[in-house]
């Protein structure tokens, strides 16, 4: 296999490693809002439950959920699997973990908010979507940036994990061109490019913090 | 900034979607296609060729298959831990990897056997060791859930060798297992002799070696769900096709295996 092949080839893995990454921010950070709001609300019933929620999806493995959302309308219900789910199943899973793990994240921003603020804003007459949309939120944002650019981080690398449901993303490839080489030079082309991704996302992430940096 | 970013991302992951389906573009388990789950890093049964396409002596069958049949042929590279699951949930029609008979004879619904294997030791030549009983205390490398570890923990077969190991230690590939080998981690490795020696090519015959000793003989066959019969009766009179026109020894002669096909 010539080196040419080989960087084609992490390339093409490349693009479904970035789709997970992207598919999976997309629906879980609006989602880790709906679970943050859970976890505060006055509700007692909503809060323990997401609570439970949020305690099993960080308290256990990554990989086994996936495994658990693949293969659960199998060895619940029986429905046949077909390929069509497998990549669905892996956002999906991907999505469920990663939104918990953003809940806690915007809850330390939201309640590092003064409560004198919203007396301020009562005051003045905002309403309360009003007082959360123009007043906390933006703050909010500008917390949490630095724990939020960890947790992407963290994705980019996660995304190793589709490999367990036979997700051929381009840790995959690189370990089945090293079984056909029997090589290690794969590894270290997909550890560049996993790096050099991550530089991206540090850098996009660095461009908003600049952006949000008004006062 | 926060709307470029989100046509950004909306852009790449619809990208991302259309290219993906996880290795099989688009295919699905419908009456035409025919998928085979393999380990893709097992060579020169299933792996990855020269040009980035998936081959290996039991996907170029398969494919001779399909063509007999008119199936589309769909390779899809499974976690060796999971074919079970995998096969069971019906996400793949059968497993074809160099796949051991041997053992599992009641879990699966089985082909007729194809090749003759034999389970052997590979051991680094400058360690000195050339029979069973230099690996007292030794530390051998096998694949998870793979028939060496099974040869090894069967009290019939050889678990009165793997007692005189020092460790028995599951690798996931071979290519970490040999990695490990080069590196002086584990001493010695359990694995099928047709990957062995593909292994041994590729890497050089000075370094290592194969046992003389052979732990078991067994055979190779395509496994499919207990309940699939009738698939596995096409692919039987198929493979029969394949021998009887030359396909299926032109192509074990083609992967270096022609001493070891078994079909008559």
């Amino acid at each position: 296999m010539t080196f040419h092949v080989i960087l084609t080839e992490l390339l093409n893995g490349m693009l479904l490693t970035v789709g997970i990454f992207a598919l999976t921010l997309l629906f879980s950070m609006p989602l880790g809002f709906l679970v943050s709001f859970g976890r505060m609300s006055k509700q007692p019933v909503i809060r323990l439950i997401t609570q439970f929620y949020i305690s099993v999806m960080r308290g256990t493995p990554l990989m086994l959920q996936l495994m658990v959302v693949y293969f659960l309308p199998w060895y619940l219900f029986k429905i046949p699997l077909s390929s069509f789910w497998r990549f669905p199943a892996i956002i999906l899973g991907f999505t469920i973990n990663y939104a918990a793990y953003f809940a806690e994240i915007y809850r330390s921003g939201i309640e590092a908010i003064p409560k004198g603020q919203y007396e301020a804003a009562k005051l003045l007459g905002y309403s309360r979507s009003q007082t959360f949309l123009r007043i906390i939120l933006p703050q909010v944002c500008k917390i949490i940036l630095p724990a939020a650019t960890n947790e992407i981080i963290t994705l980019v690398k996660d995304t190793s994990l589709a490999y367990t449901l036979s997700c051929i993303e381009m840790f995959s490839v690189a370990k089945q061109i090293a079984a056909a080489e029997t090589s290690m030079v794969p590894f270290a082309v997909a550890a560049l490019f996993y790096y050099i991704f991550n530089l991206l996302v540090s850098f996009v992430m660095n461009r908003i913090e600049k952006q949000m940096s008004y006062y | 900034m926060k709307k470029k970013l989100c046509t950004l991302l909306s852009a790449l992951s619809l990208g991302a979607l259309m290219l993906s389906g996880c290795g099989n573009q688009g295919a699905g388990n419908d009456a035409d296609t025919f998928v085979v789950g393999f380990d893709a890093e097992y060579p020169p049964y299933g792996y990855m060729d020269d040009n980035g396409e998936y081959t290996g002596f039991d996907l170029e069958l398969a494919q001779a298959v399909c063509d007999l049949e008119g199936w589309t042929l769909v390779k899809q590279p499974i976690v060796w831990d999971s074919k079970d699951n995998e096969l069971n949930s019906g996400s793949i029609d059968c497993i074809w990897s160099g796949f051991t008979i041997d053992g599992r004879e009641d879990d699966y619904a089985w082909s007729v056997p194809y090749v003759d294997n034999s389970q052997v030791i590979v051991v680094a030549v400058k360690s000195g060791i050339t029979d069973f009983s230099g690996l007292e205390g030794k530390v051998v490398g096998v694949q998870a859930a793979s028939a060496a570890l099974a040869v090894l923990e069967d009290e019939e077969q050889q678990k009165a060798l793997a007692d005189t190991f020092q460790n028995l230690q599951e690798f996931a590939d071979y290519n970490t297992a040999f990695a490990e080998l080069e590196a002086g981690s584990v001493d010695a490795i359990a694995m099928d002799i047709g990957v062995a020696q593909y292994q041994l090519e590729s890497r050089g015959n000075d370094n290592f070696m194969i046992l003389d000793e052979h732990l078991n003989s067994e055979q190779y066959g395509i496994g499919f769900a207990l309940d699939n019969t009738e698939l596995r009766d096409t692919v039987n009179a198929d493979l029969q096709k394949l021998k009887e026109d030359g396909t299926f020894d032109e192509l074990a002669e083609k992967y270096g295996l022609s001493d070891m096909v078994c079909l008559e």
